[in-house]
C-alpha cells in the first residue's frame, strides 16, 4: 500500500501532576471536527488529559475512540466525569455529551485559556473550514466569519497537497520556507484547482518547496482576506491542525503585519478545551 | 391553527387554478411589490407573485444573467417550466434591473394575453413622485379596463382599496401578538401567513386571518417553541420556510422582519385622499422602502430599528439574495446601526437553494452569542 503522507500522528497526554481523584469537578469536552476528534479532560479547570485522533466515518465511534484514548492510563473511567460538552460538527453525535455548543463559541473560550485574556481575534484553521473569530476578555464570541463554498485554506486542502507532492504533512511548513525567493500563489479558490495547477507547475520544473511554498502561500492570502472582513485586533492567535504549520502561520502574520501569541497548548485542542471549560461552568451552575 | 395558509403555500398553483374555475375571472402573475393590488382587486382580477421554488434549475441559463439575482432565475424558471400556465396576464411594477430582465424574458418566450410594465418611480421621495405615479396608474387602469372589456368605476376602486386594507390590517394584528413574550405563532407560522398573501383570493385569505385570529383570542398557540432568542430577520426577498424552521429549531424565535414578503409588503394601508387613485399611488410612494428606492435620503434604517424595538428583537439575521446588488449596498448601513443599538447581526448570503448545515453553525453560534448564560 502506497504511504500516505497526509497521515498526521494521533497522540494523547496525560497530566502527571494532577491527582484527579482530588478533585472535585471533572469536565471533559469533545470536538468531533470533520477530519479530527480531540477529547479533553479537566481536572478542576485544569488541563489533565488529552487526545487528537482522526475522524472516522462514525461519529459517536469517533468520539468514543478519542475519549477512550484520553482516558487511557488515568484509572478514570467516564462515570468519574461530571459533564461532557461536544462540539465540532459532529456534535450532535457525541452519545455521552450533556450538551453541544458550536466549535466557534468553544475555540473562543480554549484561545482565552490558551492564550489569556488579552486575545481578541482568533483564527481557527480546521479539517474543512476555517472561521475568524473576535471575542472579549472572557473568551466570549463577539462576531465571527467563516469561509463557505469550499475547502481552500483549510487542513484538509493541506493533506492533499502533503499526497500530491509525497511530503509528510508535518514537514510542509519547515520546507516552504527552503526556496531561493517567494513564488507567486497558486489558485486560492478551490483546492481542486489549486491541486490542478500544482501539478502543471511540477511539469514545468519547478522543485516540491516551490510548490508547497506557492501553496502555504495561496493558503495565507486567502484567510487574511476572510479576517481583514472581520478586521484583526491584537491579539491575534490561530487555533486548529494549521496553527502547528509554520509555513502558513507565518505568511498570515506576515500578510497582517501581526504577532500571533504562543502558547504552552497544543493549538489543535483548542476547541475541546474550550468545551471542557464550559461542562466545568455548567456542572458547578448545576450544582448550585 | 395554520393547516389552511399551509396546504395554500404547498398548493398555490392548484388554488389559482381551482380559483378561475370557481369563480371564471382573471389570474394576473405580478413581479415585485410595488404592483397596486387595488386595481386589479377592482377589477375581479386574482393577482399572483411570481415565486421561485427553491430548486436548481438548467432553463434560464440562455436568458438571464449568472451574475442576476437567484430569486429573479428562480422565478423565470417557474414560468420558463410552465407552472404558471394558468395566468391571463403578466406584469411588473419598475423595480430592480434584475427582475425586471425575468419580467422581460418572460413576455418574450411565454405567450400570454395580456402583459403590463408599470413604470414605479425609483426616486419616491422626489415631489414629482405621486402624480407621476398616479398618472401611470390611470393609464394602466385604462389598458386592464380595455383588457377585460369592462369599466373600472369608483365603487370598484374603493371595493378594491377595502379589500387590500382589511387583509393588511388584518395581518397587523397577527403580527402584534408576535410583539409578546412567547408569541402565540412562531416565524415560521407567520411566514406562512405573509407569503400566501400574495398568492390567494385576499377576501378568502382574510376570512382564514379572522379565524385564526379567534383562536389566538381563545388561548390557541402554535405547538412550536417561541420562547427562543428573539430575532428579527431582513434583507432581500425571503421565502425560504425551511430556513426559519431550521432557525427555530435550534432556539431562535423570528418575531418579525423587513422583506417584501412580510412588513414591507402590508405595512401601510391606503389613506383616504383627494381621489382614489391618487390615494393609492400615495400608498405604493409612502410604504416601506425597497433599497431600490430608498434614497436620497435612506429612510429604511429608522423603520428597521423602530420595527425592532417594538417587537424587542435581541438579533437580527440580515439575508442578502446572491448579487443583489440594492441591498448589498445597504446592508453595511443597516448592519452598522443596527449594531450601535446593541442588536447584533449575522450576515447570510442566499442562493436558490441554502446549504441548511453550513448556516445551522452560524445561527447557533450566532444564539450562543446572544445569550447572556455566565458561564465565562
Amino acid at each position: 500500500m502506497a504511504k500516505e503522507f497526509w497521515r498526521w500522528k494521533e497522540y494523547n497526554w496525560k497530566n502527571e501532576d494532577i491527582s484527579w481523584k482530588n478533585g472535585s469537578t471533572i469536565s471533559a469536552g469533545i470536538d468531533v471536527g470533520s477530519v479530527s476528534s480531540q477529547a479533553v479532560i479537566l481536572v478542576d479547570g485544569e488541563l489533565y488529559a488529552y487526545s487528537s485522533m482522526r475522524t472516522g466515518s462514525d461519529s459517536p465511534k469517533s468520539a468514543e475512540n478519542a475519549m477512550n484514548w484520553a482516558l487511557d492510563g488515568t484509572e478514570m473511567t467516564m462515570q468519574n466525569i461530571h459533564y461532557v460538552v461536544g462540539t465540532g460538527y459532529g456534535r450532535v453525535n457525541v452519545p455521552f455529551a450533556n450538551k453541544t455548543i458550536t466549535e466557534i463559541a468553544c475555540h473562543a473560550r480554549g484561545a482565552n485559556t490558551m492564550y489569556g485574556p488579552t486575545v481578541r481575534t482568533i483564527l481557527d484553521m480546521g479539517g474543512q473550514d476555517c472561521k475568524a473569530i473576535r471575542c472579549d476578555e472572557k473568551g466570549k464570541v463577539t462576531n465571527f466569519l467563516m469561509n463557505d463554498k469550499c475547502a481552500a485554506g483549510t487542513g484538509r486542502g493541506m493533506e492533499v497537497f502533503a499526497d500530491l507532492l509525497s511530503v509528510p504533512i508535518e514537514d510542509i511548513g519547515p520546507l516552504s520556507f527552503e526556496v531561493a525567493e517567494e513564488p507567486p500563489p497558486v489558485s486560492s479558490t478551490c483546492v481542486v484547482f489549486a491541486k490542478t495547477e500544482a501539478t502543471s507547475l511540477l511539469r514545468q520544473g519547478w522543485p516540491k518547496n516551490k510548490v508547497i511554498a506557492s501553496y502555504c502561500s495561496a493558503m495565507a492570502h486567502r484567510v487574511v482576506s476572510l479576517l481583514e472582513r472581520i478586521s484583526v485586533e491584537n491579539d491575534f492567535v490561530i487555533t486548529g491542525g494549521i496553527g502547528k504549520n509554520i509555513g502558513v502561520v507565518k505568511r498570515i502574520t506576515d500578510e497582517l503585519g501581526a504577532n500571533t501569541l504562543q502558547s504552552k497548548y497544543d493549538t489543535q485542542i483548542a476547541g475541546a478545551l474550550g468545551a471542557a471549560l464550559f461542562g466545568r461552568a455548567l456542572a458547578e451552575k448545576e450544582r448550585k | 391553527m395554520i393547516t389552511q395558509f399551509r396546504d395554500w403555500d404547498l398548493n398555490r398553483h392548484a388554488y389559482a387554478k381551482e380559483w378561475k374555475e370557481r369563480t371564471g375571472g382573471k389570474v394576473m402573475g405580478y413581479f415585485c411589490t410595488y404592483v397596486p393590488e387595488e386595481i386589479l382587486y377592482a377589477a375581479n382580477i386574482l393577482p399572483v407573485r411570481i415565486l421561485g421554488s427553491h430548486e436548481q434549475n438548467d432553463v434560464t441559463e440562455p436568458h438571464i444573467f449568472g451574475m442576476f439575482c437567484p430569486f429573479c432565475r428562480d422565478c423565470l424558471a417557474q414560468g420558463l417550466k410552465g407552472r404558471y400556465d394558468y395566468l391571463d396576464g403578466i406584469m411588473i411594477a419598475q423595480s430592480c434591473l434584475h427582475i425586471r430582465q425575468a419580467y422581460t424574458s418572460w413576455t418574450k418566450h411565454i405567450p400570454i394575453d395580456f402583459q403590463y410594465y408599470l413604470p414605479m418611480p425609483n426616486n419616491v421621495q422626489s415631489p414629482h413622485a405621486t402624480p407621476y405615479l398616479t398618472a401611470e396608474y390611470i393609464q394602466f387602469k385604462e389598458a386592464v379596463e380595455k383588457w377585460i372589456g369592462k369599466e373600472i368605476t369608483p365603487d370598484d376602486l374603493q371595493r378594491g382599496i377595502d379589500i387590500m386594507n382589511e387583509n393588511r390590517s388584518l395581518i397587523h394584528e397577527i403580527y402584534n401578538y408576535k410583539k409578546m413574550d412567547n408569541p402565540p405563532l412562531s416565524g415560521e407560522e407567520s411566514m406562512e401567513v405573509a407569503i400566501t398573501q400574495q398568492m390567494v383570493d385576499k377576501r378568502e385569505h382574510s376570512v382564514a386571518m379572522r379565524k385564526l385570529l379567534d383562536e389566538i383570542a381563545a388561548g390557541g398557540k402554535s405547538t412550536k417553541n417561541t420562547s427562543g432568542t428573539r430575532l428579527m430577520i431582513l434583507g432581500s426577498e425571503n421565502d425560504d420556510i425551511p430556513f426559519v424552521r431550521m432557525v427555530e429549531s435550534v432556539n431562535g424565535t423570528v418575531v418579525t422582519d423587513d422583506h417584501c414578503i412580510g412588513t414591507r409588503y402590508f405595512w401601510n394601508n391606503v389613506e383616504p385622499g383627494e381621489d382614489l387613485i391618487t390615494s393609492i399611488a400615495q400608498r405604493y410612494i409612502d410604504r416601506p422602502a425597497c433599497p431600490s428606492k430608498d434614497w436620497i435620503e435612506r429612510t429604511r434604517i429608522p423603520h428597521i430599528l423602530s420595527i425592532a424595538k417594538e417587537f424587542g428583537v435581541k438579533g437580527a439575521i440580515v439575508i442578502q439574495q446572491k448579487f443583489c446588488d440594492p441591498h448589498e449596498l445597504d446592508i453595511p448601513a443597516i448592519i452598522k446601526s443596527l449594531n450601535a443599538n446593541d442588536i447584533k447581526t449575522l450576515f447570510l448570503e442566499f442562493d436558490v437553494t441554502v446549504p441548511l448545515g453550513q448556516f445551522k453553525i452560524r445561527v447557533e453560534a450566532f444564539l450562543e452569542m446572544l445569550q447572556e448564560d455566565d458561564l465565562f
